[in-house]
């Protein structure tokens, strides 16, 4: 069925290249709110890509018309921004953002069959009921996570393994799978914690870890409270005895800004090129930051403009991950 | 006997007239044509836009329930959006098996238990101890949702109807339906809040919020009327959260986060506390607020000139809309704490006694 979505977008597409017209591309997100340090870089990058692929002419006789609107990582708003865009000028492709709002609007985007881009990589996007129309880019948090065991079970066997995770729909999205995963590996979850931020001491947590006995801490969360637990991990002691690594939103550039030298070692798995590395769609990114007078900040934000650049070419612009 | 229509003021001889719910002729008209305003308004707007009402009327409504809480019975609530999540998860949870008119309710009445509950702590602490025991049970509510499987952990539980008596409700006229619900259920709650109010248990509740051992003297019992304020206020909250379930196809946790129990206070706040018109006017301010701020932040994002005389780096447009929201809840405690149920007397006083001055 997703095979036949992906071929009808490519083949209204093609129509929309034949005839020389506009296609209305939609995304939303937190520019100001909660999670802004992520949104705003990401609507930039949105905004950066499609300017260029109008500039260079890269799809022929397409003029691509991005919409870019903030929701305040607020449900209704983006309900709100989403209905309107279906009312004025119809999306090709909806760019979306955060879990909750994507979990909600699931049923509606696939009731009126708007091809479906989230920011987020929750497994329940694309699980059934109403799956038709969302497509994660990338893998998902839960994949990551997932992999990072498989990881662990090629270096030690039996592992024991505590899970730290953001208090939210997002962090919780992977503990389930993790567990089963476990059970396949034979590994042993010893303990699943709750972490957001402000955990501005995190002794009696490792403490415990160590108490227990946990060999490897896998982390689902944004970067803030991993690199706090990573300092304490080192304060304490603790960074050789208990092995640390994280999905996507724990690592990257953040990460090494908020921990220093705490941050080595840490292992992170990500869909995404880094920053440093030299690859096309990489060189791309700071081609375009420096045309369109971007900084640095917006340009670290590494993850959200590949997802950009992913977006506005299908998802097979160099350096961008595949679809 | 006075024409009732050239009536310029409030004639009332007797207890019954004064326990009325309309003071005059007039006014019963006005509200009579202001419901067929409002009935007749969705034909002339777009989907979108009637969604921004649907948020609205459901806002007014949970704020109607602040307002028995907060406004007449003076007991701080920070937690009228966990209440909203009360009625919400009910109703997501007894949708497949139950009809809508029978879990809306259903979820007002889970959480007028529960407001109960939360109310037992404001038999014995004031102020703001109380309005820390609300803030730890809108807390706890959040904390338990994202712990139990039953709830999905706080991601999202669908919450779909596709038929009502015949009537196949799709994305075309799904806004519409639910904007007709919403209001018939609004009117209910409006004309329930006027009657409890006129009548001796609404006295109470003024009675204990300005003073409850002068109220206990007088044969009141200062308990009963602040745990009904709590379970009271908590079921407009719950029917307010049922009937968003609905609207918004599903329900997620955050929703029903502290962010919003502190919008709805606000609402309340700007709206002018303990009042009707005020629990209208305050969402449907902030809410259209929002809608011009976004609209102002996205012309100056567009515009050349204003983005050549920002400073580098510093995105002022979108700055725009936290800084206005704050403005404005700072002018109105400030200016005008009566909020805009204050501007609506003054209007309406004028045009009462226009030509006149006074």
């Amino acid at each position: 069925m997703k095979r036949v979505i992906v071929l009808a977008a490519a083949a209204l597409l093609g129509l929309a290249m034949a005839q020389g017209r506009t296609v209305n591309l939609l995304w939303s997100g937190a520019i100001t709110g909660p999670t802004s340090d992520v949104g705003g870089p990401y609507g930039a990058g949105i905004e950066d890509y499609c300017r260029y692929a109008n500039e260079q002419k890269l799809i022929p006789n397409v003029t691509l018309n991005c919409s870019v609107r903030d929701d305040q990582y607020q449900n209704p708003i983006t309900q709100r921004i989403f209905e309107e865009a279906l009312d004025r000028a119809k999306p090709a492709i909806y760019l979306g953002y955060s879990t909750g709002a994507m979990l909600q609007l699931k049923p509606l985007i696939n009731e009126v069959k708007i091809p479906t881009i989230p920011a987020s990589a929750h497994i329940g996007l694309i699980e059934p009921p109403n799956n038709q129309y969302m497509f994660l880019p990338v893998s998902s948090y839960s994949e990551q996570v997932v992999a990072l065991m498989e990881y662990i079970n090629r270096t030690s066997k039996n592992a024991k393994i505590a899970l730290v995770v953001n208090p939210s729909p997002f962090g919780r999205a992977v503990v389930d799978h993790a567990r089963r995963a476990a059970q396949r590996l034979g590994q042993t979850i010893v303990d699943v914690r709750e972490v957001g931020g402000g955990n501005l001491d995190n002794t009696a947590l490792l403490r415990a870890f160590d108490a227990a006995g946990v060999e490897f801490i896998i982390h689902q969360n944004v970067a803030g409270p991993v690199a706090n637990i990573l300092k304490d991990a080192k304060r304490l002691g603790l960074d050789r005895k208990i092995k640390q690594m994280g999905a996507v939103y724990t690592g990257g550039a953040d990460l090494i800004r908020l921990a220093g030298d705490a941050a080595e070692g840490y292992l992170w798995a990500s869909s995404y090129y880094t920053l440093d590395e030299n690859t096309p769609g990489i060189n791309l990114q700071k081609q375009l930051a420096a045309r369109y007078n971007r900084s640095a900040d917006i340009l670290n934000q590494l993850h959200c403009w590949d997802a950009g650049c992913g977006y506005c070419s299908g998802g097979h612009a160099p350096g961008c991950p595949a679809l | 006997m006075r024409n009732p229509w050239a009536q310029t003021g409030n004639y009332r001889t007797s207890y019954e007239q004064d326990t009325s719910i309309f003071a005059n002729y007039r006014e019963a008209v006005s509200v009579a044509l202001l419901l067929v305003a409002l009935c007749i308004l969705p034909m002339f707007l777009e989907r979108s836009q009637v969604l921004v009402l649907n948020f609205i009327l459901i806002y007014a409504i949970a704020v109607l329930g602040l307002n028995i809480t907060t406004g007449y019975a003076g007991l701080i609530s920070v937690g009228q959006a966990a209440f909203m999540g009360v009625g919400a998860y009910t109703v997501a949870l007894s949708a497949p098996s139950l009809p809508f008119w029978l879990t809306v309710p259903l979820g007002g009445f889970a959480a007028a238990i529960t407001g109960f509950i939360v109310g037992i702590p404001s038999l014995r602490v004031k102020h703001l101890y109380l309005a820390l025991a609300t803030l730890a049970f809108q807390e706890i509510f959040v904390w338990v949702v994202g712990r139990s499987p039953a709830l999905a952990q706080g991601a999202a539980i669908p919450v779909e109807m596709r038929n009502f008596l015949g009537l196949e409700i799709s994305f075309r006229n799904h806004n519409y339906f639910w904007y007709y619900v919403i209001l018939f259920v609004l009117v209910l709650v409006v004309i329930a809040w006027r009657n409890l109010l006129r009548g001796k248990y609404g006295r109470a509740l003024i009675a204990v919020r300005d003073n409850d051992r002068a109220a206990d003297a007088m044969g009141m019992d200062p308990g009963r009327t602040k745990l009904m304020a709590f379970a009271l206020g908590a079921f407009y909250g719950g029917v307010a959260g049922g009937l968003l379930a609905y609207m918004q196809r599903a329900v997620v946790v955050e929703e029903f986060t502290l962010g919003r129990s502190v919008a709805l206070l606000a609402m309340a706040i700007v709206g002018g506390l303990g009042t009707v018109v005020g629990s209208i006017l305050g969402p449907a301010f902030i809410e259209f607020l929002r809608l011009y701020v976004e609209r102002l932040s996205e012309w100056m994002k567009s515009n050349a000139f204003i983005q050549s005389i920002t400073p580098a780096g510093v995105d002022v447009a979108s700055a725009l809309l936290p800084l206005s929201f704050g403005l404005v809840i700072v002018l109105f405690l400030v200016f005008e704490p009566r909020g805009l149920y204050n501007w609506w007397r003054l209007v309406r006083s004028y045009f009462r006694n226009w030509p006149f001055r006074y």
